[in-house]
């Protein structure tokens, strides 16, 4: 069994993570002291933040989005991701 | 075999929830095999229905008028589960609409409501579910140098998001598994949802913050919340102490187990989960 699994699904193949709209975000960094999974990593020039590890995100974890003032953290629509896991796991069924 | 009931629904015929009574009605019966009451031909006739009274009695209102409901009081008739439509449309946010022909829509929801009926547990068996909730529970347990993750045996399914549900009487309990409460470490703060909340699979069903790190609680199941426990708002270590059973978080009416089920795991194959992340646990 892989390492880093969701539901028997390899996690990169499920689109779960944050966008950070920076239209908004003023790079206050608190999302990224909030996660513990290093999800968000801090970089040097104007985009000062990103999602550096994607696959890092815990399924269906939005909780760094409430530490978000400027409400600039997006995630993907859960029913859409729950069928994309669903059909995963139908393909790989024989694995 | 699925327990069999006699059906009395309301007659009003010229009202929304009057079809709706009756298609919900008509879903029961055929889903239990069951027999159906006319409430006009059972206030003329009362011996007509004297066999199909012997069955447990489930009567269904369309309105607050409650006419079957009280059809029911004047024959002394004994009964076992009871539905009020408008009561019930308006608890799940919906309308029983204009026309007196259902919709698509609304003949699904007939059909929920059905279903909700033949799975309800009887009325004074509130007792009986919290019994069902509250039943000691067998653990196994997963170790790692001195940390002891629990485990239930049986009577519980999981997500992978660390969350348990445990099913009684067409209702489940949903709180954070051993392995997550210790996590976490000492939570100092459980966020409870809104009773009347909508909750999808997979959706937040309140939070916990630990000294630690915050962390959503993320359903295993889809429903209204239909109770929330204030004892772990009030002392979250409730849920650090027995995360199991004195630990639940939020009670919800289940929509659609079979369908949530599909993404589950049960004790086992959590257990199987537990022991690959106990061995990369770091405290």
């Amino acid at each position: 069994m892989s390492d880093n699994t969701f539901m028997g699904v390899p996690r990169e193949k499920i689109p779960w993570a944050p966008t950070i709209d920076y239209a908004r975000c003023d790079f206050c960094m608190e999302c990224d002291k909030f996660c513990p999974h290093q999800v968000y990593q801090r970089q040097e020039g104007d985009v000062k933040l990103v999602v550096s590890n994607p696959a890092n995100c815990v399924v269906f974890c939005r909780a760094c989005a409430k530490t978000c003032g400027p409400d600039a953290l997006s995630f993907p629509n859960k029913p859409e991701i729950i069928e994309v896991i669903k059909r995963l796991r139908e393909e790989g069924g024989d694995g | 075999m699925a327990e069999r009931f006699a059906v009395l629904p309301c007659n009003g015929l010229d009202k929304a929830v009057g079809p709706l009574a009756r298609e919900i009605a008509l879903a029961v019966v055929e889903a239990c095999e069951g027999e159906l009451v006319c409430p006009v031909l059972f206030n003329n006739l009362p011996a007509r229905y004297a066999k199909a009274l012997e069955l447990p009695l489930i009567v269904i209102d369309g309105c607050g008028t409650r006419c079957a409901s009280k059809l029911a009081a004047e024959h002394a008739l004994k009964v076992v589960r009871k539905l009020q439509v408008a009561e019930a449309l308006k608890e799940m946010g919906e309308s029983a609409g204009e026309t007196l022909t259902p919709d698509p829509e609304r003949l699904a929801l007939c059909q929920r409501l059905a279903e909700r009926l033949l799975s309800a547990p009887e009325e004074g068996t509130t007792r009986d579910r919290e019994a069902a909730f509250t039943e000691p529970v067998e653990y196994a347990t997963v170790t790692r140098d001195k940390f002891i993750f629990r485990i239930p045996r049986q009577g519980y399914l999981f997500n992978e998001n660390h969350c348990w549900v445990r099913v009684a009487g067409g209702r489940a309990r949903v709180g954070l598994s051993d392995y997550m409460q210790q996590e976490l470490g000492d939570l100092t703060y459980c966020e409870l949802p809104q009773v009347g909340a909508e909750i999808g699979q997979f959706d937040a069903v309140g939070s916990v913050e630990s000294v630690k790190a915050v962390s959503d609680i993320i359903s295993p199941v889809s429903g209204p919340v239909v109770a929330v426990n204030p004892a772990v708002a009030e002392t979250p270590e409730i849920i650090n102490q027995d995360p199991y059973v004195r630990g639940w978080v939020a009670e919800l009416e289940l929509r659609d187990l079979e369908s949530d089920r599909a993404l589950l795991l049960d004790g086992e194959a959590y257990l199987t989960l537990v022991r690959q992340k106990a061995a990369d646990y770091r405290p």
